[in-house]
C-alpha cells in the first residue's frame, strides 16, 4: 500500500471451493472516486466482500484505509459505508427510523443519529418522504434510501454495488449526480458497476476486473483519452498504412477504416502528411473517442 | 404522491462527534430487537398481540393481590387460595411460550428476508454480536414477562402482611433465588429453540407454527410413545416433551410435588434429566444459530 492509496491488495485471491473468483490480484487505489468494472462473475462482489471483512481471502491480503481488511475488519467497518446491490431496506419502518438505526449501528449516539438521518435524507432528496414506510417506496426512492444509509455516518469511504441497477433514465441521472457529489463531501467512493458509461461519468480512476484478474488499473483519463484519429479511405489503404508506420505512428485498420495514434506527434498532422504523400483520397477523418467499453473489450480479448 | 425527489444542494456538514464503534452497534441491535418484539415504531397491528400477552401475564398477579387485599380486609384469618410464586409460573409460562413463538421469528426472519442483514454486515459487528444481541432482546423480554408479575405479587403480599411491609418482604426472601432460577430455566428452554427455528424457517408464520408444534404437539407425541410402547427404556421418550421440562424443573426448584398430568412426571423422568435436556437443546440450538449466521454475515 502506497502512502496515498486508500485501498490496496497484495496477491489477493479467493476461491469458492473449486471455483476461483479472484486470482491473486495486486492493485492500489488512490483517494477519490474509483470505478470497479467488470462483467458478471468478474470478481467485483467477491472483492467488495473481502474489503468489508465478510469473506476471508484464500491468499494474500487487502488493506482499507490503513487497516487489514481481514484482521481489523471492525476498524474498517467503523470507517466505511456500503450500499449493497440487492434489497437492504426493512419494509415496515419509515426511512427516518431506518436511517437513525443505520447511524446507530455505525456507532453514532442517538441524538447525532437523528440529526444525521434528517440531514442525509434531505441531501438525497427524500426529505418529504422521510416519514413514509420504506415498503411504499418506488425503486428510485429505494436506491436513494440505500445510498443514504451508506453515508449517514459520514464514512471516509463508501462502497457502492451497482447503484443504478433498476433505475429509469431520470433516476439514473439523479443517482449519478449524487455519486459525483460525494467526493466534494470528503467521502471516497468505490463504485462497482458493469455499466461502463456510469463509471466514465462519475469516476476518476478505474479498476477493471475480468475473470478474477486485474485487466487495467489507472486514471480514467489515461485509459480512455487515447489521442487517436479515424480515417475512412477511398480505395486501397496499404500505401497509407505503410507510410504512417514508417513515420512512427501506431496504426490499426479495419476494412476502409484506419486508426492512427502517436505518442510523439499530433496524429492529425501525421495523417495529413501521409495522405498528401501517398495521394490517398478519404471519405471522412476525425477524432476517435476511446470509451471504457473499448478498453474493456480490447483487454478482455473480445 | 410523486415518487420523484428533489435533490437540494444545502451543502454537507461532516460529522465530527463521538463514534462509539462496536459498543454503539451492539446497543442499537439490542434496542432494535426490543422495538421489534413489542411492535414499537411499527404499524398498530404489530403492537396488538404483544401487548395483549403482556396484559395476560400481569393481570392475574394484580387480581391475586387484589383478592388477597379483600380477604385481608373482610376475613383476616382466611388464607388466600392464590398467590404461590411457583404456581404463577404456570400462567406466565403459557403466555411466554406464545410470546416467544411470535418474537423469535420477528427478531431474525425480517432482517434476512428484506436483506437488512447486509447493512449489519457493513457495520462494526461480528455475526456473534448480532445473534447475541437478538438473543439478549428475547431473554430480556422473557425475564420481564416472568419477573414483573412475580415482583408485583411479592411486593403486594408483603404490603398486606400482618407483620408489616418490611417483615413481609423478609419472610419470602428465600423465594427470590428460586424465582430467578425458574425464570432462567424458562428462558433457556424457550429462547434458543425459538431462535433456532427462526434461523431455519424462511417465513415468520411457519416459524411460529413449528415452534408451537415442537413444544405442544411434541409433548402429545411423547405421551403417546411413553404409553403405547413397552420396550425397555420407553419412558425416555418423555424427554421429547420439550414443553414440559421447564415446569418439571421449576417444581424441583420450588421443592413442589409435580403434577401427575406432566408426561415427564408420569414416565418417572428425574428433574435433573429435564434440566440436562433443556441445557442440551439450548447448547445445540445456539451452536447451529451462530454457525449459520457466521456464514450469512
Amino acid at each position: 500500500m502506497t502512502d496515498t492509496s486508500i485501498i490496496a491488495a497484495t496477491n489477493l485471491g479467493h476461491a469458492y471451493s473449486s471455483i476461483v473468483a479472484l486470482h491473486g490480484v495486486d492493485f492500489a487505489l488512490p483517494a477519490g472516486r474509483t470505478g470497479l468494472v467488470g462483467a458478471n462473475g468478474a470478481g467485483k462482489t467477491t472483492l467488495i466482500k473481502i474489503l468489508l471483512g465478510i469473506l476471508r481471502p484464500t491468499v494474500g491480503s487487502a488493506n482499507v484505509l490503513g487497516f487489514d481488511a481481514t484482521k481489523q475488519f471492525l476498524q474498517v467497518r467503523s470507517r466505511i459505508g456500503y450500499m449493497p446491490e440487492g434489497d437492504c431496506l426493512p419494509e415496515d419502518i419509515t426511512a427516518s427510523e431506518f436511517l437513525i438505526q443505520a447511524a446507530g449501528l455505525a456507532g453514532l449516539p442517538s441524538t447525532a443519529a437523528r440529526q444525521r438521518a434528517s440531514d442525509v435524507l434531505t441531501l438525497v432528496g427524500l426529505e418529504e418522504e422521510r416519514f413514509r414506510r420504506l415498503g411504499g417506496y418506488s425503486t428510485g426512492m429505494k436506491q436513494r434510501a440505500k445510498l443514504a444509509q451508506a453515508i449517514v455516518h459520514d464514512p471516509e469511504l463508501v462502497l457502492l454495488d451497482e447503484p443504478t441497477a433498476g433505475l429509469d433514465p431520470e433516476g439514473r441521472e439523479e443517482m449519478l449526480e449524487l455519486i459525483s457529489r460525494l467526493g466534494g463531501f470528503g467521502i471516497n467512493v468505490l463504485v462497482s458497476s458493469h455499466v461502463l458509461g456510469d463509471i466514465e461519468r462519475t469516476c476518476d480512476w478505474v479498476l477493471m476486473l475480468d475473470g478474477g484478474r486485474v485487466l487495467r488499473s489507472g486514471p480514467l483519463s489515461h485509459l480512455v483519452d487515447a489521442d487517436m484519429v479515424a480515417v475512412e479511405v477511398v480505395g486501397d489503404t496499404t500505401a497509407l498504412i505503410d507510410h504512417l508506420a514508417a513515420a512512427g505512428a501506431n496504426v490499426d485498420s479495419s476494412g476502409a477504416h484506419v486508426y492512427v495514434s502517436s505518442f510523439d506527434t499530433d496524429p492529425f498532422n501525421l495523417v495529413r502528411d501521409a495522405l498528401a504523400a501517398t495521394n490517398t483520397g478519404i471519405w471522412s477523418m476525425g477524432p476517435k473517442a476511446t470509451t471504457l467499453e473499448d478498453v474493456f473489450l480490447e483487454g478482455s480479448g473480445e | 404522491m410523486s415518487d420523484r425527489g428533489v435533490v437540494f444542494d444545502l451543502g454537507y456538514t461532516p460529522y465530527e462527534g463521538e463514534r462509539r464503534g462496536r459498543r454503539g452497534a451492539l446497543l442499537t441491535t439490542y434496542r432494535d430487537g426490543l422495538n421489534r418484539v413489542f411492535g414499537i415504531r411499527r404499524r398498530a397491528r404489530k403492537k396488538i398481540l404483544p401487548w395483549i400477552l403482556i396484559v395476560l401475564a400481569i393481570l392475574p398477579a394484580v387480581v391475586f393481590v387484589g383478592f388477597a387485599f379483600l380477604l385481608s380486609t373482610f376475613a383476616p384469618d382466611a388464607q388466600s387460595p392464590f398467590g404461590s410464586h411457583a404456581e404463577y409460573f404456570s400462567i406466565t409460562g403459557a403466555t411466554v411460550l406464545l410470546f416467544v413463538a411470535l418474537a423469535g421469528p420477528e427478531l431474525l426472519i425480517p432482517d434476512r428476508r428484506s436483506g437488512v442483514l447486509a447493512v449489519y454486515s457493513s457495520r462494526p459487528l461480528r455475526p456473534d454480536d448480532y445473534v447475541g444481541m437478538r438473543a439478549a432482546s428475547l431473554l430480556t423480554v422473557i425475564a420481564g414477562f416472568m419477573l414483573i408479575p412475580q415482583v408485583l405479587m411479592y411486593v403486594g403480599f408483603a404490603a398486606l402482611s400482618a407483620d408489616g411491609f418490611f417483615k413481609g418482604l423478609g419472610t419470602n426472601a428465600a423465594e427470590i433465588p428460586k424465582i430467578l432460577a425458574a425464570t432462567a430455566i424458562y428462558a433457556l428452554a424457550y429462547a434458543p429453540l425459538a431462535l433456532l427455528i427462526s434461523t431455519i424457517a424462511s417465513r415468520k408464520a411457519a416459524a411460529t407454527g413449528i415452534f408451537l408444534g415442537v413444544m405442544l404437539i411434541g409433548t402429545a407425541l411423547a405421551a403417546g410413545l411413553v404409553q403405547a410402547t413397552s420396550i425397555p427404556g420407553h419412558k425416555y421418550a418423555a424427554l421429547f416433551a420439550l414443553g414440559e421440562h421447564p415446569d418439571h424443573v421449576r417444581d424441583w426448584i420450588f421443592s413442589r410435588v409435580g403434577s401427575s398430568d406432566l408426561v415427564v412426571n408420569g414416565a418417572g423422568i428425574d428433574p435433573w434429566m429435564s434440566l440436562v435436556t433443556i441445557l442440551a437443546v439450548a447448547t445445540v440450538s445456539t451452536v447451529v444459530v451462530v454457525t449459520r449466521y457466521r456464514r450469512l454475515m
